[in-house]
């Protein structure tokens, strides 16, 4: 310690120091040359032998300044000053070295926040390491596997909270949907998470204003609710006197309790609550005393918090056995016991933990994770090849500083002082294409997230980069800078000084040149990969956008309305929705409109049933059918140019009073009706009106499976229209406007009727090929870099190439050669490099290709198309790179080239 | 090579140090003295370097075993006096010993036959 502070003190008086040095040797010879006068030397011979006495006084200070500590650090800062003064004197290589690092470093970096925010970072709550979240497996009956589930009953919850000792606490939640916040006589639609009362104190957060729910207050009737501080900003102007206030949820009323502070935005990323309520809450909107007790259905998540020191798996096993014995002592009482897939599930069904530290389960993860592992890989080989490309400039360059070199060797600075010099130089080089990196990751990112956005619902993500970015990116830079300046630095002080002094300032040598040559022929191989991987991306989306989904999205506009957000009953909704149908089928330039339940590649909706009797006929377990419905009005297959193969669309007679009727698809008539007409024939109580033509219910990638359409105004009353809203489909002749006019004339029926979900079936579509899009347009700006830096890597080495051999290619033309033989010199060898880097490359896309399969679609990993277009493109690149040397070659003047020599 | 030269005894790494720390318990000395001391003492013998005097100076005072201070010389003139501390007085003993435990050890080895110390 003590050592360390007279070591700053030093560091701090060292001009001081370095006088004081001066005076005590000046001393010493002083002394020397009167001891030696005074054994009889003149003044001058004795000075002199004072001098020879001491010796190299340079090496001398040197070495003692040495002992005084931290000479690593001066000497960095001199390297460091020098490194700065060489890249100020070569400002067009400094920006191009910096420019093509800063891009590759800004890709990492921008891809790196996405997938950190998606993936890796944790929940801004106390030790998120203890979180877990509760799943179980549901086997299936047809296909006898099990998939994993995270739903669970309430009366679960209890017996996990009552019994386990191995959580310090836990919580449930469900998601609510969206509610009409209406406040001070405004309205506006917000997204709402009901949870138990000790989700917030389990998670360990504190609100930045107000309460969270207290202990007890979790109960029928409760009204109080939490806002999340992204909602308490946009709606409330961040008010903090809004604690305490009145607002309605759907016209019932509620006390705003408390705001949640900033960073914490719910706990699965990509979805983002406006508001918190109490679970009991959701009576309020429609009691249902069997949620409180039916074991068997599932409805909520549950996560807890594990007690310190106890390891997940030990914990997974204390609650397995709760959950096992849970389910089998309920089935004996449950109604639903008598199912045989209600038994399986108790017989086989097991719970399982899963770390929830980064969040619970997440379709927005589901769905990107992969996606963004990709191109984490895309734009590691961007930045690679950005390396490559500045070690090619180094290289370069070193062979222009090999005298400067060769004459600090000379003058006795060890290899590994220059090496050291010239990574220096490579660090700063890195360190500045880092923090221009900064800005452009950024950028980057924000651009990412709102690729990934619908436009009517941003995905609410927090990229802004934190300190895991920075880290990550400081780290990225020194890798790259020590990737790509250690070979140029080793090889440039490999030269023996003599004959580097003795030949001048004409570089030579061939064998010096095979480094800069494989460095090439790398760059190339890595944008064969890139350039193969944006092209199957690109391919793959349009196989997806040419699928044949069996509908036709042209001229098709969409819009949902909930009629309980106005806080209409249900009995009372189906003549709001059938008033709104009237009025935008009224509207000039729509040719039908239509409503149902599911829109055409919906992204809200998946809806199971199964059929289970067959004209009266029930079916076994095993050969019960199962299948996707939906509740369309009269019109909705003409609407969206699905083709009915027989009978008759629902019709205005199809009420609730009138008898059940449903549509199946051909899928559906095939499996039940196998040869035969399915016309008149009975699906449950139903009978079969029409047949139509398979559509894919889940949009391009789906494929035709039963479908079951139910009348929507016979249908929607029973379920009393629970599935909350309801989508129209207009098509149209023009669209100008058309959105607006949809808006006033649903607000001419109720004001407070809130549309939503306006788009037309096109961008719906567009935006559930959300991910290949993403991968595609990524990639194809990252090959189209790759190409970029690839192409001037071949550039450079070519033009360096002409003007080595200026002279040779003078003699050659005063000997009689033709200029097309020279021009053909040149680019034989560009063309040789491209086709060596395409021979390395092809094997490595067909090899990295695989690994990306699963996102392709409808084209093979080895798409001898694309990989045809990637190698045309890179010998057209190519060509184009080595072209423009070639003519400076050919443009040489015999006369002027051998002069210069 | 020239005679003088060649009758120069090299010094082992860390020698100088023991040199210097011994020349020291006699009472305050610049650099230029302590080198001529060295010298006149061991009958000639020992050359100390100017080029490795300095920087072991200033490697001992950096470790705190000798301090230095700049006072004016029997000449009047300013020098920079190097003096031994309280832990360069410990330094000194221990290495001193050994010293001399290599030194016996080396005498036995090589004078195998002379076991008894002369």
């Amino acid at each position: 310690m003590n050592r360390i502070f007279r070591k700053l003190g030093w560091m701090a008086r060292r001009s001081e120091k370095e006088a004081e040095l001066s005076d005590e040797l000046r001393f010493h010879l002083q002394e020397e040359a009167e001891q030696a006068e005074a054994a009889g030397l003149t003044a001058e011979q004795a000075r002199s032998a004072a001098q020879r006495e001491l010796g190299n006084v340079a090496l001398l200070m040197e070495d003692t300044r040495a002992t005084w500590g931290w000479t690593w650090l001066e000497r960095f800062w001199q390297d460091l000053r020098y490194a700065v003064r060489m890249l100020r004197r070569n400002p067009g290589f400094a920006a191009a070295a910096i420019l093509s690092l800063a891009l590759g470093i800004g890709a990492n970096t921008a891809i790196f926040s996405l997938l950190d925010a998606v993936v890796f970072r944790p929940l801004p709550v106390a030790n998120p390491r203890q979180l877990v979240q509760f799943t179980n497996t549901l086997p299936l009956w047809e296909t006898g596997s099990s998939i994993p589930n995270s739903l669970y009953a309430y009366p679960q919850l209890e017996r996990f909270q009552s019994q386990s000792k191995t959580l310090s606490g836990m919580f449930g939640w469900a998601g609510l949907g969206r509610m009409n916040v209406g406040f001070h006589g405004t309205s506006g639609i917000a997204d709402a998470e009901a949870c138990s009362g000790d989700f917030f104190s389990v998670l360990g957060i504190a609100p930045q204003y107000g309460r969270f729910f207290s202990a007890g207050e979790d109960r029928v009737g409760a009204p109080v609710a939490v806002i999340g501080d992204g909602y308490w900003r946009d709606r409330f102007g961040a008010d903090p006197s809004i604690v305490g206030s009145a607002i309605t949820l759907n016209r019932i009323p509620f006390t705003v309790i408390g705001i949640a502070p900033p960073e914490f935005w719910g706990v699965s990323v990509g979805s983002s609550p406006d508001l918190w309520l109490p679970l009991h809450a959701m009576d309020r909107f429609k009691p249902d005393s069997r949620r409180w007790t039916e074991p068997f259905s599932a409805w909520m998540q549950i996560a807890g918090r594990l007690r310190p020191g106890i390891p997940r798996e030990q914990a997974q096993a204390e609650l397995d056995v709760i959950h096992r014995h849970f389910l089998r002592e309920r089935m004996s009482i449950s109604e639903l016991g008598g199912l045989e897939n209600v038994q399986r599930f108790a017989r086989e069904g097991h719970l399982l933990l899963r770390p929830a530290a980064s969040g619970v389960d997440s379709g927005l993860r589901d769905s990107y994770a992969s996606a963004l592992k990709l191109l984490m890989w895309v734009a590691g080989i961007v930045l690679l090849v950005a390396c490559v490309n500045v070690a090619n400039l180094l290289l370069a360059r070193a062979s222009h500083r090999r005298r400067e070199i060769a004459v600090r060797m000379a003058l006795g600075a060890s290899r590994g002082r220059l090496v050291r010099q010239l990574v220096t130089e490579s660090m700063v080089l890195a360190l500045a294409g880092g923090l221009l990196a900064i800005p452009m990751a950024w950028w980057g990112s924000l651009a990412l997230v709102s690729m990934i956005s619908a436009a009517d619902s941003p995905v609410p993500l927090a990229v802004d980069p934190d300190w895991t970015t920075f880290a990550f990116t400081a780290a990225v830079s020194l890798l790259a800078g020590i990737l790509f300046g250690l070979a140029p630095a080793l090889r440039g002080t490999r030269a023996d000084p003599g004959p580097v002094l003795k030949e001048g300032t004409r570089p030579v040598g061939r064998s010096s040149h095979t480094l800069d040559r494989a460095l090439v022929v790398a760059q190339v191989a890595l944008s064969v990969v890139l350039v193969t991987g944006a092209g199957l991306f690109l391919r793959t989306l349009g196989k997806l956008w040419d699928v044949n989904t069996g509908y036709d999205r042209e001229n098709v506009l969409m819009f949902s309305v909930d009629a309980k957000l106005a806080g209409y009953p249900s009995d009372r909704a189906g003549a709001v929705y059938r008033e709104i149908l009237q009025k935008v089928r009224a509207l000039p330039g729509v040719t039908s409109a239509t409503a149902s339940i599911v829109r055409p590649v919906d992204d809200e909706f998946n809806l199971l049933d199964q059929v289970n009797e067959i004209d009266g006929r029930s079916l076994p377990e095993p050969s019960v059918i199962r299948v996707a419905w939906n509740a369309t009005s009269p019109g909705y297959f003409s609407t969206i140019s699905t083709p009915l193969v027989s009978g008759r669309d629902f019709d205005s007679h199809d009420g609730e009073s009138a008898p059940k009727v449903v549509i199946v698809s051909e899928s559906l008539a095939n499996r039940a009706f196998p040869n035969r007409n399915p016309i008149g024939h009975r699906l449950g109580d139903a009978t079969i009106v029409g047949v139509v033509k398979d559509s894919l219910y889940r949009g391009a990638r789906d494929r035709p499976r039963p479908l079951l359409y139910h009348p929507l105004f016979q249908h929607g009353p029973d379920q009393e229209y629970r599935w909350g809203f309801v989508s129209f489909e207009l098509r149209y002749g023009s669209l100008s406007n058309l959105a607006e006019e949809v808006r006033r004339e649903v607000a001419s029926v109720d004001p407070n009727l809130p549309v939503f979900r306006s788009k037309t079936l096109a961008a719906q579509t567009a935006e559930s090929l959300m991910e290949e899009r993403l991968l595609a347009a990524l990639s194809t700006f990252f090959g189209a870099l790759a190409l970029l830096l690839a192409c001037v890597g071949l550039y450079g080495l070519m033009a360096y190439a002409v003007a080595r051999r200026t002279a040779e290619i003078g003699i050659r033309l005063a000997l009689g050669a033709r200029r097309d033989g020279i021009l053909w010199l040149v680019l034989r060898e560009t063309l040789w490099l491209t086709l060596a880097g395409i021979a390395a490359g092809v094997p490595l896309a067909l090899w990295a290709a695989r690994y990306a399969k699963s996102e392709l679609f409808g084209v093979s990993p080895a798409d001898p198309l694309t990989i045809g277009v990637t190698v045309a493109l890179l010998l057209g690149v190519a060509a184009l790179a080595g072209y423009i040397p070639a003519r400076r070659a050919v443009g040489v003047d015999p006369v002027v080239a051998l002069r210069y020599e | 090579m020239t005679a003088r030269a060649a009758s120069r005894v090299d010094l082992l790494q860390g020698t100088l140090d023991l040199l210097i720390l011994r020349t020291l318990l006699l009472g305050r000395a610049h650099g230029h003295a302590i080198a001529k001391h060295i010298q006149r003492t061991s009958g000639d013998l020992l050359q100390v370097e100017t080029g490795s005097l300095y920087p072991a100076l200033h490697r001992l005072e950096a470790r705190g075993w000798i301090a230095a201070a700049w006072e004016l010389s029997e000449k009047g003139k300013r020098a920079k006096y190097y003096r031994l501390t309280a832990k360069g007085r410990e330094q000194l003993h221990a290495e001193r010993t050994k010293w001399e435990t290599f030194s016996r050890a080396m005498g036995l080895v090589l004078n195998p036959l002379n076991r008894e110390p002369v």
